[in-house]
């Protein structure tokens, strides 16, 4: 054993310039796996540790519906039995708001207190401490970038509904705020009790009534459920048939576990990607090690030692190594740390988030590292086996190649074990074998597509050039290192064309959405009495092309099918499983729209209902309840119980949005008496100020109605596909560096044959000038060859995820791909004749007398 | 003791079999100094690979102290070399990435000998090159590579030295002080040697010499000494 560590030490001792590349291949891997589970564990611990502040409260009892007596009855026992402590009230709904007198609005989210919150975390104003008595008698509050769009100051007012509010403070932070949450505007502030004032909570209105409760904590006992997860499952079952949700902060913390769980998982896969590309590096490095390490291994055989001992030094090598690699991962992945606030500073502070290093995610890097490095190289090692003492006295006799049992055996081990390493990193079983099939296909496919292209550029050996001739024969030649250049480079390639054709894809469906004759502004919650009123003054603004449709809406939910009660058990478990029980938004009319298509049954005629009410259900609908035409509905509209048949099945285009897009619609009829509002989508014109106008005349006039600026919430969405764009970049750099590692070490590796090939041209006359040309070409060929196996893998990929992936037409991207396929000829060219300088610089003679 | 019986070696060349060495019968006893003599593809390299164990014969046995090493797993003939056997090569063979000191250390530390530094040390001086010890081989001229894969073949203190054309490779007065070194060491330990030889010279000291042509063993009576050293200076 002791010899076994001693001999691995004196080989990496004489030989870690040819080992160096395995090294870089696992720091790179290890440093990225390190570096994306640092930062979500961080991440995480930073939430986790703010979850109640980031709730608000320790349960949160919350409904779309103005909150009933039993709910408050409720509670009140609770806190009479001092279950409960403090509860605080408050009430979050969306509005726009303009500076008194001026036409130019805004969307906000507004939050209405009382004087008991926050009851966790603090809320921090710029400037001066928060107190209620800020918001007492009409006073607001506001974040720092409304003041600047809509061009006020502090003590000025802003309109809220129909009611002036004095700005009296600048919010900094808030407590309860969730993070990446999708928010339709800036947050504003102000007292519960000045909320009436404003006429926004009537009819229709969309808010989120809530009652923040605080639980007095007794001293945990081992065993015991946490009172807050207690107290919201009870009030849960109490208020079964009520519309109310009730949460633990636990909850919540589960929950936002769950889902970082998961992108920590799903980011370590991309570690992985460059892992394993990092891993076929090593496994071509450590090929060419044996073969270069032969006559020792012979010599060592000679003089007694078994090959069990030799297997064992070229292990242990690979472990120090494997060891030492994924440790100087782990050492850039903190450099990558620390500089991370310098590009990303602004969620770090927000997320009062210290990244670092964190225990886990070391460990894991550290095993992951290890694991393929010796997974990787154990069966090129095998090799080692082979190797027979009797080279020593003559060059042997080839004998024909047997079937190596335990070669195989090794190596069919190491795939599943790698399958097993895939799955672990993901947290998913389901996705390692996907993974792996995957790359296992896709190396099959690029294997392939090699040597057809290899084939396809033949003819060029007849070239009139020597020097294109001798590249071509190169790049056909047996046992180079054709094979693994394409492997590495294919697949690199394939990745980062692949995941910017998809951006592309994206980005051109978002710009074809805001189209010119697409409606941009959404109005909501128009009541009956207001829609001849907006109508005409849409018509002055706009012009009479461009009246808006007006679309009645509903909410109902349906809570029976053919005679199955589908009464599920409370509001969360309607949440959490989404079924048939949550609440749909519905509509009536005589006619299908453009974006629907009619798919089973049939469509009634222009006629109002009879009797019994009709139905048409979307597609989607039918799969997943298994409903059938003739069907009998309930629903629960409001309160009152309808009864209607399925008459007809649609396909809707969602993304086609104009006319909305109803899961459910009914034949006029049954709700005509019905309390019911309005939608609208309207074209606001191009010209900024014109929709600004439009939007403040609207609002001025009926203040109950939400306007939604498409362009706006566009802008947001392109900020946040700016953001994924980012970080897919960063991956495909990453999956590029490592390509590139690959590359240099593939060179490498046949670089002692090609040292004494050029001293032979040499001693015949070449120039280096000549050989640097034929390097050149043969790596150029070889590169063009790479990147169009992995272009057209890319262009396959991005069509594959537009089409069944994200539901989006394709497009091509020609110019990427050939552009792709050009830098990549290029790289490889360059990174061969770097890799391979000293084959030029070497002198012939000394090469000649080496061999 | 080595014995041989009915010992030769095929091999596939392309379609045909080529036989390299036919069957042949041979004693060697303790302590002998043998020279194997004959023309390049006589079979003399085969057969003394053989007799190490580094390859396997096609029919016979080879007995090295009455135990039939043609039975032995590959990992068993591994051990028979360390503990009994020594080996010379024509091209010095050392291993690259170790210093001429490690090189002879590892036959030692194979066999897990605790004096091993010591000896390794003791072994340098004795072929004379105490001072180049910590030189890697490509540091090292000819000479001085094959003095060390002596101290080498001897680290374990073989009972049997093998040596393929060990100063085949090397100038004459080199080749000269190589053998002289040989001859020392055998004398010393009383050692078994094989030594395969163009050199007629060099034969002459055998105790016995086997001459070997296209695989077949020679009469000695049939070839006058001259004439065996007229076809080795070819």
């Amino acid at each position: 054993m002791i010899f076994v560590i001693r001999m691995a030490v004196r080989e990496i001792r004489a030989s870690w310039q040819r080992l160096l590349f395995f090294f870089v291949c696992i720091a790179v891997g290890v440093a990225s796996i390190v570096a994306i589970r640092s930062v979500i564990q961080s991440v995480r611990q930073g939430l986790t540790r703010e979850a109640r502040a980031m709730t608000g409260a320790d349960v949160v009892v919350r409904s779309d519906r103005p909150l009933g007596e039993a709910v408050r009855a409720a509670v009140a026992r609770e806190r009479s039995t001092g279950r409960v402590g403090i509860v605080s009230e408050a009430v979050e709904l969306a509005t726009m708001v303009r500076p008194a007198g001026v036409a130019t609005t805004r969307m906000v989210e507004l939050r209405a207190v009382e004087s008991t919150f926050p009851l966790y975390g603090t809320m921090t104003l710029q400037g001066k401490p928060y107190s209620h008595d800020l918001l007492r008698d009409h006073g607001v509050l506001v974040r720092p970038e409304l003041l600047a769009q809509l061009n006020l100051r502090v003590g000025e007012n802003l309109l809220i509904g129909t009611r002036q509010f004095q700005i009296r403070g600048v919010i900094q932070s808030e407590p309860g705020r969730n993070l990446g949450a999708f928010s339709l505007g800036s947050r504003v502030f102000i007292d519960l009790a000045d909320l009436p004032s404003t006429g926004l909570l009537s009819f229709g209105s969309r808010a989120s009534h809530q009652l923040l409760l605080q639980v007095p904590s007794p001293p945990p006992l081992p065993g015991r459920r946490d009172p807050s997860l207690l107290l919201a499952s009870e009030l849960s079952k109490t208020f079964v048939n009520d519309f109310v949700g009730v949460r633990s902060y636990r909850q919540n913390e589960g929950r936002m576990n769950q889902n970082l769980s998961r992108a920590e998982n799903y980011l370590s896969l991309v570690g992985l990607v460059v892992l394993i590309l990092g891993g076929i590096g090593v496994s071509s490095v450590t090929r060419v090690f044996v073969q270069q390490k032969v006559r020792s291994i012979a010599i060592l055989k000679c003089v007694g030692s078994s090959s069990r001992q030799v297997l064992a030094i070229y292990l242990t090598q690979v472990v120090l190594l494997g060891l030492a690699g994924s440790a100087l991962g782990v050492v850039i992945a903190a450099g990558v740390l620390q500089l991370l606030p310098v590009f990303v500073g602004d969620i770090a502070a927000l997320l009062q988030v210290e990244y670092g290093l964190t225990v886990g995610a070391v460990l894991q890097g550290l095993a992951v590292g290890l694991l393929v490095s010796l997974l990787f190289s154990v069966v090129p090692l095998l090799e080692v086996r082979n190797v027979k003492p009797s080279l020593l006295l003559r060059q042997d006799i080839p004998s024909l190649p047997q079937f190596d049992w335990l070669k195989w055996t090794v190596a069919t081990a190491v795939g599943a074990a790698l399958v097993g390493v895939a799955a672990w990193q993901a947290g998913s079983v389901q996705v390692g074998l996907l993974l792996s099939g995957g790359f296992v296909a896709l190396t099959f496919v690029l294997h392939l597509a090699g040597i057809a292209l290899i084939r396809a550029v033949q003819p060029l050996r007849f070239a009139r050039s020597f020097a294109l001739r001798q590249a071509v024969l190169h790049v056909a030649r047996p046992g180079n290192q054709t094979r693994i250049i394409l492997l590495a480079v294919g697949l690199g390639t394939f990745f980062i064309l692949g995941v910017r054709a998809l951006q592309v894809n994206l980005l051109q469906d978002f710009s074809v959405q805001v189209g010119e004759d697409a409606p941009d502004m959404f109005l909501m919650d128009i009541q009956s009495d207001q829609r001849a009123g907006l109508t005409a003054l849409i018509d002055r603004e706009n012009g009479a092309e461009n009246v808006p449709k007006l679309i009645p809406v509903l909410r109902a939910r349906i809570t029976g099918v053919r005679g199955r009660e589908v009464n599920l058990e409370s509001y969360e478990d309607v949440r959490e499983r989404g079924g048939l029980s949550r609440e749909f938004t519905i509509t009536y009319r005589s006619a299908l729209e453009a974006n629907e298509k009619l798919v089973d049954g049939k469509w009634w005629d222009e006629t109002p209902a009879g009797e019994q009410a009709e139905v048409s259900i979307e597609e989607s609908l039918r799969e997943r309840f298994n409903i059938q035409i003739g069907d009998e509905m309930r629903f629960d509209v409001l309160g009152r119980i309808i009864s209607a048949r399925v008459t007809s099945f649609r396909e809707v285009d969602f993304r086609d949005f104009r006319a909305g897009g109803f899961m459910i619609v009914f034949r006029p009829g049954p709700f005509d008496n019905a309390p019911h509002s309005f939608i609208a989508a309207v074209k606001g014109g191009k010209d900024p100020a014109a929709r600004a106008r439009l939007q403040g005349l609207i609002v001025s006039g009926y203040p109950n109605i939400s306007v939604i600026d498409l362009r706006e919430v566009l802008d947001t969405i392109r900020t946040i596909v700016d953001n994924v764009t980012l970080a897919v970049t960063v991956v495909g750099a990453l999956v590029l560096l490592s390509g590139s590692l690959i590359l240099i070490g593939a060179v490498s590796m046949t670089k002692f044959r090609r040292v004494y090939e050029a001293a032979i041209l040499k001693t015949l006359g070449a120039s280096s000038r000549l050989i640097a040309t034929m390097l050149l070409l043969e790596y150029g060929v070889l590169g063009a060859i790479a990147g169009t196996v992995g272009a057209a893998g890319a262009i396959a990929l991005s069509w594959a995820v537009a089409r069944y992936g994200l539901d989006l037409p394709w497009q091509p991207a020609p110019f990427l791909t050939l552009g792709g396929i050009i830098v990549t000829a290029g790289a490889v060219a360059a990174i061969g004749v770097l890799a391979s300088l000293d084959v030029l610089r070497h002198k012939p003679l000394s090469t000649l007398r080496a061999e | 003791m080595i014995e041989l019986r009915h010992v030769s070696k095929t091999v596939q060349s392309g379609d045909h079999p080529l036989t390299i060495l036919h069957p042949l019968d041979y004693t060697i006893r303790s302590g002998e100094f043998v020279a194997i003599v004959g023309p390049s593809g006589s079979g003399k390299s085969t057969l003394l690979g053989l007799l190490a164990g580094l390859d396997a014969p096609t029919t016979g046995q080879i007995l090295i102290d009455g135990v039939d090493i043609t039975r032995l797993t590959e990992d068993g003939l591994a051990r028979l070399r360390g503990e009994k056997i020594g080996f010379v090569f024509q091209f010095f063979h050392l291993v690259p990435s170790l210093t001429a000191f490690e090189n002879v250390l590892i036959p030692m530390e194979i066999a897990g000998r605790r004096d091993a530094p010591t000896r390794a040390r003791q072994l340098v001086e004795e072929v004379g090159l105490s001072d180049r010890a910590h030189h890697y081989p490509s540091q090292l001229s000819g000479g001085e590579q094959q003095r060390i894969a002596i101290a080498r073949a001897l680290a374990n203190d073989p009972p049997i030295v093998l040596a393929d054309e060990p100063t085949g490779n090397l100038d004459s007065t080199t080749g000269r002080h190589i053998m002289d070194l040989l001859l020392a060491v055998r004398q010393s330990r009383a050692s078994t040697l094989v030594l395969v030889t163009h050199d007629a010279e060099l034969a002459s000291l055998a105790d016995s010499r086997l001459v070997l042509r296209d695989g077949r063993p020679v009469q000695q009576n049939e070839i006058p000494r001259a004439a065996a050293g007229a076809e080795a200076a070819r």
